[in-house]
């Protein structure tokens, strides 16, 4: 399979030359030093290394899983620990009570059931075995799943996507991961489980340390895997096809090679990975539904470290990684003066970055650009039919958010945030082709920064707002400082760990600009002594919360908003993002600053996601780090995208679809009320829209527009309107 | 020489052990089309790589543009001061027309240029209109890249590369490559239009035809390395030059 992702080539060392030296020395006073430490006092230095390799295993498990992925088909798979998460659940249930689940699956005489109050067809939810089954018989059935997940995810995902953008293949692999965490929630709850051991847990002394053989067991495993798929792809006719397939399909499949299969064996070797140190680590960790995809974000670290294509270096840097978490945990234990800055948490972000800033080139390399193209970036074309279509939309959007019953009015009120921050991705992702998984944390600096301005220094709004924004976009600046040197999936994953590091640094910890005491909260809006939060009395609609005030508010900058990203495209500012977004190299060629446009990029893309966290700290009034995490990020680019992340129309669409949006509300209240399923059919979604509609919702309805009034105006004897003007072309400005 | 507008000296480019670029110096006159020919693998795209800034860390050796150095440089800085290029692989913006594709070479983007055109627009495109004229852009000026020829796509990266108002010289690399014999000989007459024209041009092709029909003078790169220059008259029957395109060339 022709590898889209520029090659990663050459393993860290190689790379730093000659600043080899100095490294190894470097480290090799460090382990002294720390090898000293322990044996003045090992609980401290020498604990948390075998403490760590357990989780330092599942690190490494996963990373070589995505180093696999990756050289198989040039993907970075964003889903591979939700893949061990799966795998693990359908292993427990095997275990308990011998019921193979079987996942949600739609039900076609559903709306039938919902008219007639009764239940015609019961889709079975598991295929029961009869009692428990034994760990042998349960590990075989388990990865035997994560085989066909495997299978399922090379020929129904990302072998139609060979030729994509990266961006739809990072989209891809985040829709299978929240489809495989929604059906474990949906399957099994979302509560922790702790599985019977696997490997024999007697405690050994080691090093002065008394712990569960168990750690070196599965250390052996790992380090057995490594070698395994090392001697596999270096010695073996199928490595030697895979590396083949990967640096050129056409001349491998010359070569007699078949490229498709090479693929899809490599993505079952993978997802079985994947899953096996699922199961042998889960006993040691307990397991949760995103437990293992957090890990993922360390080991994606561990795997660029590895330039995505060393097994031993991703590994190794998975194990220290573990070890150094650990270590971590115990110093800021032990040492109480240490302040809480949330260095363990921003461990990944830093090792990321790090990565990047060695590895990472400023402009891509010659012939490393070989993806497809994003969606178009349609700027409309003012007609007096759009004027009138826009207005009508927004009088529309007014009437809502002022006089339909409050849950609808909420609704309204959730879409028009959910625009703001959409309208973020159109500009980063959209405009500048630079994926970013850290857009709530953004927002949630901003939110954060309005509740200690606002409620905690008593600032007016028209300080506190701006100033808050201005922290978002401060924040955006510093994490974007990565995209400089590095571009695609790997800027997605530098985000997600910033994402994180943001999260653990002011979300998780007390203190100015983190929780007041366990909460934050915001003051209510409120302008020349008129207040318009959604508690706040209004003189329009009913006075059930939320007010119509507040949704007015919102409405007037979600209007500015959509206004002012509209003119950016059209702008010569919006015009050298695209040019950057289609080729970096030739950009620069053509005297573009392509890290001036980028950090631009970053920064008006953070205003517009700050702006969307000071909307939420204002409509949730009191609020936590929970409303800002990395899965809220991943489900903003998952709507973004899912609406058409190239434009307004489809920040406009990816609002209305949001969670608890309006879109959402009239669907429960009306039509059917998918609960605890919506996750799951919007991964499903997300993972059919990557792979078959790139243009997202917007852009399919502007096609079948296009049609529609083309097919009506062809009956009338009229000209058919230009494709540049109903936004179908390719190259509309 | 003192009318060249871009001269190297001791120009090399190293990746690892192999140096695909060995101590190459050379000028370019202005006024002139230069032409720079050699077999594949001789290190044609390396050298123009490398003058305009795309192989900062392999790079050494000096680079003038109009006597001052600019080795060093980054790639959208040279292209600022006038050092423009065109790609083999045309890389041009497909997501935009080919106007918006000349347009936005045109501007040189400030802070302020860049507030003040997002809050008062100009539809001003500094050289686009002059540079449509000059190469006849007229009527495929609203088109994307993808419903062009392979000329015309060539003819919309020179066009590109010229909209830069600073333009000084234009490195052509390999912009033969793709064409069938007529659009050859029609992009050739192109190029000489834009010589007479006052444009300083260095062309980078392996199409022997091509460079000794249209060029001024001429340098021959082998193995990375400089091993002959002359009139294209003298070059044509040059044995080293012959000897590197039909496989007499002996090397040690």
């Amino acid at each position: 399979m022709a590898t889209a992702e520029p090659r990663l080539g050459r393993s860290v060392l190689g790379r730093l030359g000659s600043r080899r030296g100095i490294g190894l020395i470097a480290l090799g006073a460090l382990l002294l030093v720390w090898i000293i430490g322990g044996f003045i006092n090992s609980a401290v230095y020498f604990s948390p290394v075998l403490f760590g390799l357990s989780t330092g295993a599942i690190i490494a498990g996963l990373a070589l899983g995505l180093v696999v992925a990756y050289r198989a088909s040039g993907v970075i798979n964003f889903s591979q620990g939700a893949i061990a998460t799966y795998v693990v659940y359908v292993y427990l249930s095997l275990r308990d009570s011998g019921a193979y689940p079987i996942p949600p699956l739609p039900n076609p005489v559903a709306p039938f059931e919902a008219i007639f109050h009764a239940e015609i067809f019961d889709i079975p939810t598991a295929v029961d075995f009869g009692s428990e089954m034994g760990a042998f018989g349960a590990a075989t059935l388990a990865l035997l799943t994560a085989a066909l997940i495997g299978l399922f995810a090379h020929y129904a995902i990302f072998k139609p996507l060979r030729y994509a953008p990266v961006l739809a293949k990072v989209v891809a692999s985040v829709g299978l991961m929240l489809l495989l965490q929604a059906a474990v929630v949906a399957r099994f709850g979302s509560g922790a489980k702790n599985p019977q051991p696997i490997f024999p847990g007697e405690p050994v002394d080691f090093l002065g340390v008394r712990i569960g053989q168990d750690r070196f067991w599965l250390l052996g495993s790992v380090l057995l895997a490594m070698v395994a798929l090392w001697a596999l792809f270096k010695f073996t006719r199928f490595g030697r096809a895979t590396r083949a397939s990967a640096e050129n399909e056409k001349f491998a499949t010359l070569l007699g090679f078949n490229s498709d299969f090479q693929a899809g064996a490599s993505w079952v070797l993978a997802a079985v990975l994947a899953g096996l140190f699922g199961i042998l680590v889960a006993p040691i960790t307990g397991v949760s539904p995103i437990l293992f995809t957090v890990l993922l974000i360390y080991s994606l670290g561990a795997a660029l470290l590895g330039r995505m294509s060393s097994f031993v270096i991703a590994v190794f840097a998975g194990l220290a990684l573990g070890i150094m978490d650990q270590q971590l945990f115990r110093i800021q234990l032990e040492w109480e003066w240490l302040p809480d800055i949330g260095l363990r948490q921003a461990l990944p972000f830093l090792v990321i970055a790090a990565a990047m800033v060695f590895l990472g080139e400023t402009l891509p390399s010659r012939g490393s650009i070989t993806s497809g193209h994003l969606p178009l970036a349609f700027a409309p074309v003012i007609t007096r039919w759009r004027v009138i279509s826009y207005t009508l939309f927004t009088t529309l959007a007014l009437g809502i958010a002022v006089f339909a019953p409050f849950e609808f009015r909420s609704g309204m009120q959730s879409s028009m945030i959910g625009v703001i921050l959409a309208l973020s991705l159109v500009v980063i992702t959209g405009y500048v082709g630079q994926i970013s998984l850290m857009q709530m944390a953004l927002a949630g600096v901003s939110a954060f920064a309005v509740g200690s301005f606002g409620a905690s220094a008593g600032l007016p709004l028209i300080i506190s707002l701006p100033l808050a924004v201005g922290c978002g976009i401060g924040f955006g600046l510093i994490a974007a400082l990565p995209s400089l040197r590095t571009r695609g999936a790997s800027l997605a994953i530098v985000t997600l760990a910033s994402g994180l590091a943001v999260e653990a640094i002011f979300f998780d910890r007390s203190g100015w600009f983190g929780l007041d005491n366990f909460t934050k909260t915001s003051a209510p809006p409120s302008l020349f002594g008129f207040e318009f939060g959604p508690n706040s009395a209004f003189p329009l609609g009913d006075d059930k919360i939320p007010t119509a005030g507040f949704g007015i508010f919102v409405l007037v900058i979600t209007v500015l908003s959509c206004l002012a990203v509209m003119r950016l495209r059209r702008s010569r500012l919006g015009e050298q993002m695209l040019a950057v977004r289609a080729n970096e190299r030739a950009a620069a060629a053509a005297g573009i600053n392509v890290g001036a446009i980028k950090l631009s990029a970053f920064a008006i893309s953070s205003l517009f996601a700050g702006l969307g966290g000071v909307l939420m700290a204002y409509r949730l009034g009191t609020y936590d780090g929970s409303s800002f995490g990395i899965f809220a990020s991943v489900a903003v680019l998952a709507f973004a995208y899912l609406g058409g992340i190239t434009t307004v129309g489809g920040a406009v669409t990816a609002g209305l679809l949001t969670a608890g949006g309006i879109g959402l509300v009239i669907t429960d209240k009306w039509i059917y009320d998918a609960g605890a399923y919506v996750a799951y059919i919007g991964g499903f979604f997300l993972i059919v829209t990557a792979v078959y509609n790139s243009e997202g919702i917007d852009g399919f309805q502007r096609r079948q527009f296009h049609r529609t009034v083309n097919w009506w105006r062809r009956r009338h004897g009229l000209d058919p309107l230009d494709s540049e003007v109903t936004g179908i072309s390719e190259g509309a400005r | 020489m003192s009318d060249s507008v871009l001269n190297t000296r001791d120009l090399t480019v190293q990746f690892g052990g192999l140096r695909a670029v060995n101590s190459v110096s050379l000028s370019c006159r202005a006024g002139q089309l230069t032409g720079l020919i050699g077999p594949n693998g001789a290190g044609k795209t390396t050298f123009v790589d490398a003058i305009t800034g795309f192989l900062p860390k392999n790079t050494t050796g000096s680079i003038e543009l109009d006597g001052e150095e600019v080795s060093g440089l980054a790639a959208h800085r040279l292209a600022n001061r006038g050092l423009t290029r065109t790609w083999q692989t045309l890389e041009l913006f497909d997501d935009i027309s080919v106007r918006s594709n000349l347009a936005v070479a045109s501007h040189r983007l400030t802070f302020t240029g860049a507030v003040r055109d997002y809050f008062h627009p100009s539809r001003a495109e500094g050289r686009v209109d002059e540079v449509i004229d000059t190469l006849g852009l007229g009527s495929i000026v609203d088109r994307k890249p993808r419903e062009l020829s392979q000329g015309q796509l060539k003819l919309v990266g020179v066009g590109r590369a010229l909209a830069s108002s600073s333009t000084r010289i234009l490195l052509l690399d390999e912009p033969a490559a793709g064409l069938d014999k007529n659009e050859t000989a029609w992009f050739g007459a192109q190029l000489r239009n834009l010589v007479s024209q006052g444009y300083t041009l260095l062309l980078i092709d392996h199409d022997m035809g091509l460079v000794l029909n249209v060029c001024d003078y001429v340098h021959m790169l082998v193995y990375g390395e400089l091993v002959v220059s002359g009139p294209p008259e003298t070059m044509r029957s040059h044995p080293e030059v012959i000897g590197a395109y039909l496989g007499h060339r002996e090397r040690a």
